[in-house]
């Protein structure tokens, strides 16, 4: 083909221009350590590292929510290690209440360490986090979850439990309400057994047991004959299901530290099983109810009450006795459900720990990939910049030599 | 003896002009447009016909121009290409970086945003978490504000583009026109030589004419051409030029349309496809504006998800959340060819499920034959929609992907209107609450199942689809079997598609019941206000980071922003590569042109020789036949 000086200048102006871009492109990729400036120079990549860069956000932030969540699972955890010793002392005094020992005096001391051990729990409840918000009151965290009232504390906060995200679809919860830490089953659990008000017999309420299944009726085991002492035969009673008004025992026997024993239907298999030792009046009676919620500020107070009741006479005695009993029942069942809470929260201690090293090794993991996308390879781009220099230089040398042929200069 | 002398004298002269023409080739070969030049040598017959009688000297015939159409043609072709390639270039590189970076600057924004919700639901009653909240939306809105402004930047620069290039088109083909007026007289008046330097710079100026615009050219028989862009529209016959203008869009006055002054105003820009102010036309077409979508999506969904969240929680009054953004809802555009008087309003709509229909594009609404039919405005094609009228009023309302368009009255036929559903949204969001306890953390309800439920079921996912107000104290659900319910002890009512639960009543808020719940079973639903420390409603809004809200539910609002880099990006390097490709080919036109036309200097520096030794030649001819004249009259003693 026919190249003239002009089209010659201008291809050699084209691939200049080209070769310099491209310097310049290997450069910036050198000089700024990035594998692309503008994402057309790598769409899919920089796509990609726009998302990676939102979910290395996300994480971190998933991160600061567990560091969050550990320090209020901590801090619950600590208080209820300090109510739980609180409980422990609070069941040494009322046993030490209960051994028989006591003159009146030592019960009116006994009950005033019982009242200061209330009012420690009731601060404990009462707990407020770094933030100044109550730590139990479910989710009305400005609001003092226990004020006190005669027959205990009332429970001012609700039934909400906050979560905390810990991951994608991943929650945690960071607190217990007031509700779930401090109220308790009462009795065994499943069943709690009374003594009447009116009882005049010496009948103290022990152990009790379910023997199959319990039905879930209330029932009045009422004794109907008592031994006149020295006389040691057996008393008898009968039990009615008062759910359901129909007699399951009639004429039960019974001796002093013997057993009741209560089935659903008359005739039938036991269900329940209530231990009684001493001596029931003939007409003294037991209530057998489903275990209900109880706060232990409610049983604080009846424990306080019982306590500080005169006991001289022999009825009120029992009636203390029985009055210790069931606060101890009660008291155990608060430690029971305490440490079940303080083994959820050791529980979820566990998940906001396993959350945080997984979300460090995906950090981990999000910064490698970013930076394999985003990183320019020094080594490629020297050596794409050194070849580079090289085509030019020898661009400019090949122009000299084309641009100095010329016919003129042989014609003189 | 005499014709010796006239034969020497002709060649002298004749190589005096082929010198002079290879002296202006050599003066002109770096001049653009110029054509390498020749002369055209024609021996001089004989005067008589006799064997023996000899030729009669030399004459210049012509002077030729060197061109070859074909070449010029592909040339220009070529150079439409690239123009149209060089002017989108700049625009999608700068689209390009706008969103590459600035949304890069979104997504982090909108990261930060949703990484404060879940800080403040950590702490739902913290004055500063709320704050944090409040200032990283402030930081999306004006992200989304500032990738807006530098978009309608560029349209701006589009529209000054447009009128620029629209005036060049018109001085180019004014001067072509004068061109063929003086060629035709100058070829009529001299019919042996034609004006080269003229058809030198007429070459020239439709060079450079279609370097802006496609353009076709016919030549006449006078030595004029006419000149067409597009579809045949007629820019220059003869002497004759239709001038280009510029019309604002019939839906968008703010964006300039081109159109000639025969035409009436219609747009002509469908049929402008090449040159640069063809691909200052595609640049806000397939880049600008369509960019411009997308980031008012991502804005729709971002308002629409924050607001719809806040109305189903509680702020710190205890009273349902007011909307956390404000945003315009689109804008549908009267043609201003319509002949009748409807004007439309158009409605984006905020669920979940318009948000997943909603897309990018913009719609074309138009009324024939009594029905309205629903077109993409970029593509044409049809979109299903829906018409209903309401029973009341009479207006008509048409329905199409996340939107809804509702007509003043009945347009006259051939009317339409462009629906822009998120066209303004990235421009107009701005954060609507001023105090951190207007916003929603917690829920606005709790629904609790009785202890002696029988059956699995649960209800939750509260939705108020029809903003009702809060009921005021607890609701009590009862079902009377696992599909029927009644609400605090009022008729039965049959569970809704999906086990929607009404309350209080029929279009009031919506719980949705899973689980089969056994008759008999009941659920107390009590208000929320007062739980300062619920923080259900700022997890769900912290959630939404992670949830499908785009494109029919699959793609979460951060992954459909990475989304968009990636496909500006890819926008931009396939413009890239095609720009770099048609350079080479450009090159290579140019090259074609310049070996048939261009001016080599050592072809010239050879005919120079070649002229300067056939010049001394019949010189030293001219000497000999002095001499043998001489000879003669020495020897005939005419000499003294």
């Amino acid at each position: 083909m026919r190249v003239t000086e002009s089209s010659l200048q201008t291809q050699f102006i084209a691939q200049v221009n080209t070769l310099e871009s491209d310097i310049a492109t290997t450069e910036s990729q050198v000089s700024t350590g990035l594998n692309y400036t503008e994402p057309s120079e790598d769409p899919a990549a920089a796509g990609t590292v726009d998302n990676y860069d939102a979910a290395l956000a996300q994480s971190q932030q998933y991160t600061a929510n567990a560091n969050s969540a550990q320090t209020a699972l901590n801090t619950e955890s600590t208080t209820i290690n300090q109510v739980q010793s609180q409980l422990q002392s609070l069941r040494d005094l009322a046993l030490e209440a209960n051994s028989g020992t006591e003159s009146s005096q030592d019960q009116t001391a006994i009950a005033t360490q019982v009242q200061q051990i209330q009012s420690s729990l009731l601060g404990l409840a009462n707990t407020q986090d770094g933030n100044g918000n109550y730590i139990f009151s479910g989710y009305a965290t400005q609001t003092q979850p226990f004020t006190q009232s005669p027959s205990g504390a009332t429970y001012n906060g609700d039934q909400g439990q906050p979560l905390i995200q810990l991951a994608a679809g991943q929650t945690v919860a960071t607190s217990d309400n007031g509700a779930t830490v401090f109220n308790a089953p009462t009795g065994n659990g499943t069943f709690t057994t009374t003594a009447a008000a009116g009882n005049t017999g010496s009948g103290v309420i022990g152990a009790t047991t379910v023997a199959s299944t319990y039905s879930g009726d209330n029932y009045a085991i009422t004794f109907t004959s008592a031994p006149t002492p020295p006389a040691t035969t057996p008393s008898t009673y009968n039990v009615t299901d008062t759910t359901t008004n129909t007699q399951v025992v009639t004429g039960g026997s019974y001796t002093p530290g013997g057993t009741i024993d209560i089935p659903k239907v008359s005739g039938g298999a036991t269900s329940v099983q209530i231990t009684l030792s001493g001596q029931p009046a003939t007409g003294d009676s037991f209530t057998v109810a489903p275990s209900t919620s109880q706060s232990i500020f409610t049983t604080i107070q009846n424990l306080v009450t019982a306590l500080q009741t005169d006991s001289v006479s022999s009825s009120t005695s029992t009636q203390l006795t029985n009055a210790i009993n069931t606060a101890i029942n009660n008291i155990s069942q608060s430690l029971t459900q305490t440490s079940n809470v303080q083994a959820s929260i050791g529980g979820r201690l566990n998940l906001v720990t396993t959350a945080l090293s997984v979300n460090t090794a995906q950090q981990t993991q999000l910064q490698t990939s970013i930076a394999g996308l985003q990183s320019s390879n020094y080594a490629t781009a020297y050596t794409a910049l050194e070849t580079e220099n090289t085509t030019l230089s020898a661009a400019f040398q090949a122009y000299t030599i084309t641009e100095g042929l010329s016919l003129f200069k042989y014609i003189s | 003896m005499s014709d010796l002398f006239d034969i020497s004298i002709s060649a002298l002269q004749s190589f005096q002009t082929a010198i002079s023409v290879t002296s202006n080739n050599i003066a002109n070969a770096n001049t653009p447009g110029y054509a390498d030049e020749s002369v055209e040598l024609v021996g001089t017959a004989p005067q008589g016909t006799t064997a023996t009688a000899t030729g009669d000297g030399v004459t210049v015939a012509a002077i030729n121009r060197s061109v070859s159409a074909l070449n010029n043609t592909q040339l220009y072709t070529s150079q439409s290409t690239l123009g149209q390639l060089n002017s989108l270039q700049t625009y999608t590189n700068q689209v390009d970086n706008i969103v590459g970076t600035t949304a890069g600057g979104l997504t982090t924004s909108l990261q930060k945003y949703y990484s404060a919700w879940s800080t403040l639901a950590n702490d739902p009653t913290s004055t500063a978490s709320g704050q944090a909240v409040l200032s990283a939306a402030q930081a999306v809105a004006s992200s989304f504000q500032t990738t807006n402004a530098q978009l309608q930047q560029l349209n701006t620069g589009i529209n000054s583009g447009i009128t620029s290039d629209v005036s060049q088109i018109n001085s180019l083909a004014s001067s072509i026109a004068s061109l063929n007026t003086q060629i035709a007289s100058g070829s009529v008046g001299s019919s042996t030589q034609t004006p080269n330097a003229l058809l030198d710079q007429r070459d020239e100026q439709v060079s450079n004419l279609s370097k802006l615009v496609g353009i076709s050219t016919t030549a006449n028989s006078d030595g004029s051409i006419n000149v067409f862009i597009g579809n045949g529209e007629p820019l220059v016959l003869n002497d004759n030029i239709t001038t280009l203008t510029t019309v604002p869009d019939a839906f968008n006055a703010s964006q300039l349309d081109v159109s000639t002054s025969t035409n009436g105003g219609n747009s002509i820009n469908s049929q402008i496809t090449s040159g640069d102010l063809g691909g200052l036309l595609a640049a806000r077409t397939q880049a600008v504006n369509p960019a411009i979508n997308q980031i008012g999506q991502l804005a729709t969904a971002v308002a629409a998800s924050a607001n719809t969240q806040q109305g189903l929680g509680l702020d710190s009054s205890g009273s349902l959340g007011s909307n956390l953004f404000s945003v315009s809802a689109g804008q549908a555009i009267a043609s201003s060819n319509n002949t009748g008087g409807a004007s439309a309003t158009l409605t984006v709509g905020t669920s979940a499920a318009s948000l997943g229909a909603l897309t990018a594009d913009n719609y074309v609404l138009s009324y024939k034959g009594g029905a309205y039919s629903l077109n993409d405005a970029a593509t044409g094609k049809s979109v299903t929609s829906t018409t209903t009228v309401n029973s009341v009023t009479g207006l008509s309302t048409v329905t199409g992907p996340g939107f809804s368009v509702t007509l003043s009255q009945t347009p006259a036929a051939g009317d339409q209107f462009l629906i822009q559903p998120t066209a303004t949204a990235a421009g107009s969001i701005s954060v609507a609450l001023t105090n951190p306890s207007q916003l929603a953390s917690a829920s606005a309800f709790t629904a609790t199942a009785a202890a002696a439920n029988n059956g699995s079921g649960s209800l939750g996912s509260f939705s108020n689809p029809a903003n009702a107000a809060l009921p005021s104290g607890a609701t009590t659900i009862a079902f009377t079997s696992a599909t029927t319910y009644t609400v605090n002890g009022g008729a039965s009512q049959t569970l809704g598609a999906g086990g929607i639960v009404s309350f209080p009543a029929a279009g009031g808020w919506q719980a949705t019941l899973t689980g089969t719940p056994a008759a008999g079973d009941t659920f107390s639903i009590t208000s929320n206000v007062g739980q300062t420390g619920n923080n259900v409603n700022a997890l769900a809004n912290a959630s939404q980071q992670n949830q499908g809200l785009l494109s029919s539910g699959t793609a979460s609002i951060i992954a459909s922003t990475s989304a968009l880099v990636t496909a500006v990006g890819s926008q931009a390097a396939q413009v890239n590569t095609a720009q770099t490709a048609q350079t080479a080919v450009n090159t290579q036109a140019l090259a074609n042109v310049q070996s048939v036309s261009g001016v080599n200097l050592d072809d010239e520096a050879a005919s120079l020789l070649k002229w300067q030794q056939a010049y001394q030649a019949s010189a030293q001819a001219l000497q000999i036949g002095n001499s043998v004249f001489t000879t003669f009259l020495d020897a005939i003693g005419a000499t003294t």
